[in-house]
């Protein structure tokens, strides 16, 4: 008789992490179908890219660093997905490759590998192809016809034009924008497939969406052209930023408490950067920058022991 | 706490069968939480059913009776679960008949001072499966307000009480008179999980006909989550106190007691009879016929299956001495029953889970599981980095091991070997 011997629990959940990972690409399916609908053989051109370069960066550093392959836990698919999801459809092929090589080199390897980086992967090679082509990265296409124009998105032109595009179009899809971020209804879907099978916590998009809704009422009230809360909520990459980045449990905060920060702070400077800056858009930065935090927020609220809140008082009996 | 799939069937609807026919016995001596005991015989002894083999040694520690009638073939090391060699005393049993212990009615005008001897006497511990010395508990510096009756048996695959609650029903009450009468609470509470209907029912009518003289009693139906039977979880979740860090139940006035306890504190008052036999739960899917066994102290697995009692139905991959949740991984079937042997599982390869251990991803189920509220991936991080001076800080000593954290772990990190190994150090720097 062979018998393994081990620490306890010798039972375990029947999930692992290559699991939790099919989890999200599965919720990102809808969005996938979506950006296929708009913008056609671009959109699938992209993202296949994306898959492809992130997946085979992540194995020759891995072989460089003499690491077992981690292609199987499924996470450089994911990063691949998301990334082309934050690109702009016309984007050119060497940018997108450039951009996935960054994501998985920087973003994760260089920091130590799955688990050890501090910033999201994805939007960090998103980050990196906004500094180094600024022109292929707010090049836009038209759904549909996928017309190379000038044609701004929807926060550009409420920013620089005071064009405020309706709500259904920006709920639905139908406007011009980076490949998955467009349909917000799509990406509600996954978000609640994510929460619902308990991948991703409830509290960070939660906050993120209440506190942008919360600034962007009073803005509006100020002013009207401001747009809306539902704009604001549907428009540019909000929902995805909420549901799919900002929940990505690598960087973002372990304690209940710390997420409900996170999600609050990102969503407020969403809306600081939305509304003053430069930028039309601000949910990657936002993001990145709050993954900087992350440790401080897990250190500040930091949940408090069993043991630490018990009182050796008794209380009365009462009863 | 966290939801665990509790594989309690079919042991669960299995009465307890008696197997006292062993031939030899191997009776360790640290039985139980604290110093072992101190021995009292010699090689070549004879002895009597319920003679007093060794004594309690020092303030924490037990005394040992013989469970059996025969010889002492010798005094060896064997095999021990947790200490891995032990001393252990080797009885040849005598196959003759076995002692009759008769109903003693005096036992209802014994004194509290009596009582405790008595309870002292017998060597009985918690038999939930801590085995911390019972008259200890039963004689706290602290005024206890509640005594809570433990019959969650939160672990899965685990039916010990169960059967005895279900079986032994209103010994179990007599067993609580007999506490009530040592430590004399306002108020009793009995806590079972909601997944023994049986056991429920039984209780609500016995406390519904009011016939033992307890104070203000009270039936508490849990919801079955893990660890929902950890003395702290159950205080917590019955009276909204926290034991504090460091401290034990009486803290809050509380004293939590199994019912396995109580029982063996019953037989020991009326019966005269210390604690030389206890109900171990056999299952596992490697097993042909998962039981309840009354067993001798003492009385090895190995011997078990030798008298065809157990058989295999397929070689298992994973014996477990204990619950599958806080339960120690055994090397073979020679190791005898002890007084806080819950269960022996004989786990097969789709029961267990030997995937290995990949990165962490601070997915943070390990946080939501805890029942402690601790960060068990920050002791993981630490342990990794041998920094082990921060581990206090985290209150790394408030964890109860009880492995919700591994169990959820979606990297299959073996938190608690990280938290074992992070106790160690902390406690030498």
């Amino acid at each position: 008789m062979r018998l393994a011997v081990s620490v306890s629990p010798h039972i375990k959940a029947g999930y692992d992490t290559p699991w939790v990972m099919r989890q999200v690409i599965y919720a990102l399916m809808p969005a996938f179908l979506a950006s296929l609908y708009f913008f056609r053989q671009d959109a699938l051109f992209v993202i296949l890219n994306c898959i492809i370069t992130c997946v085979a960066t992540e194995e020759i550093i891995s072989r460089i660093r003499k690491k077992p392959s981690p292609i199987k836990d499924g996470s450089a698919v994911l990063t691949g997905i998301l990334l082309a999801f934050v690109l702009p459809p016309s984007i050119k092929w060497y940018g997108a490759s450039l951009g996935a090589i960054f994501a998985i080199l920087v973003g994760k390897h260089l920091f130590g590998g799955l688990g050890n980086n501090i910033f999201n992967p994805a939007l960090v090679g998103r980050a990196f192809l906004m500094g180094a082509f600024p022109k292929m990265m707010t090049t836009w296409s038209e759904p549909f016809s996928l017309q190379v124009v000038t044609e701004a998105t929807p926060l550009a032109l409420r920013k620089f034009d005071h064009i405020l595009t309706p709500i259904s179009h920006l709920f639905l899809g139908n406007t011009s924008g980076c490949i998955g971020e467009t349909s917000s209804l799509v990406l509600i879907l996954g978000g609640i497939y994510l929460i619902v099978r308990k991948v991703a916590d409830w509290r960070v998009p939660l906050s993120i969406i209440i506190t942008s809704a919360l600034i962007s009422f009073v803005f509006y009230l100020v002013n009207p052209v401001n747009g809306s809360v539902l704009f604001h909520l549907f428009g540019g990459g909000l929902m995805l930023g909420a549901f799919f980045m900002a929940t990505d449990p690598v960087t973002t905060p372990v304690s209940k408490k710390g997420r409900f920060v996170f999600g609050v702070c990102c969503g407020a400077l969403i809306m600081v950067i939305r509304y003053f800056s430069g930028l039309p858009e601000g949910v990657m930065y936002s993001i990145l920058f709050m993954n900087a935090f992350v440790p401080l927020i897990d250190r500040v609220f930091r949940p408090k022991s069993f043991g630490a809140m018990g009182t050796v008082r008794r209380e009365k009996y009462e009863g | 706490m966290i939801r665990v799939e509790e594989r309690k069937l079919p042991q669960h609807e299995v009465s307890v069968e008696r197997f006292f026919s062993v031939k030899r016995l191997y009776l360790l001596l640290s039985q139980h939480t604290g110093k072992p005991s101190k021995l009292l015989v010699n090689k070549g002894d004879s002895l009597e059913e319920s003679s007093l083999i060794a004594e309690g040694d020092g303030l924490i520690s037990s005394s040992l009776s013989s469970p059996v009638k025969g010889k002492i073939k010798d005094i060896v090391s064997f095999n021990h679960p947790v200490l891995k060699k032990d001393t252990a005393v080797v009885i040849d049993v005598d196959g003759c008949s076995p002692k009759v212990y008769s109903f003693n009615k005096k036992a209802d005008f014994l004194k509290k001072e009596d009582l405790l001897s008595k309870v002292k006497h017998a060597g009985i511990v918690g038999m939930g499966g801590a085995a911390f010395p019972t008259h200890i508990k039963l004689s706290p510096p602290k005024r206890i307000d509640t005594l809570i009756v433990n019959g969650c048996e939160c672990e899965p695959y685990l039916s010990c009480d169960y059967r005895l609650m279900v079986e032994k029903c209103e010994e179990i009450f007599k067993g609580v008179e007999l506490v009530c009468r040592i430590v004399s609470p306002q108020r009793v509470i009995f806590a079972i999980e909601e997944n023994k209907p049986e056991a429920i029912k039984k209780f609500n009518s016995v406390i519904s006909t009011k016939k033992y003289s307890l104070p203000q009693q009270k039936l508490a139906i849990l919801p079955s989550y893990y660890p929902q039977g950890g003395e702290k979880q159950l205080i917590y979740a019955l009276t909204k106190r926290r034991v504090p860090l460091g401290g034990l139940p009486f803290d809050v006035g509380c004293l939590v007691h199994n019912v396995g306890t109580i029982f063996a504190i019953y037989e020991a008052v009326y019966y005269d009879k210390p604690l030389i036999e206890r109900v171990v739960t056999f299952a596992g899917g490697a097993l042909r016929e998962p039981k309840n066994l009354l067993l001798k102290l003492g009385t090895t697995i190995a011997e078990l299956f030798e008298e065809g009692i157990l058989s295999f139905k397929e070689e298992p991959v994973k014996i477990v001495y204990g619950g599958p949740m806080m339960g120690i991984a055994l090397k073979g079937l020679n190791y005898p029953i002890m007084k806080g042997t819950s269960g022996i599982l004989f786990l097969t390869q789709k029961e267990v889970d030997l995937r290995e251990e990949s990165v962490c991803i601070r997915c943070a189920r390990c946080v939501d599981a805890c029942p402690m509220g601790l960060l068990p991936l920050e002791f993981v991080k630490k342990v990794k980095n041998e920094e082990y001076s921060s581990l206090e800080d985290f209150y790394i000593k408030d964890c109860i091991e009880c492995g919700a954290c591994s169990f959820t772990c979606p990297a299959k990190i073996p938190i608690v070997h990280y938290i074992k190994v992070g106790k160690k150090y902390a406690v030498s720097s």
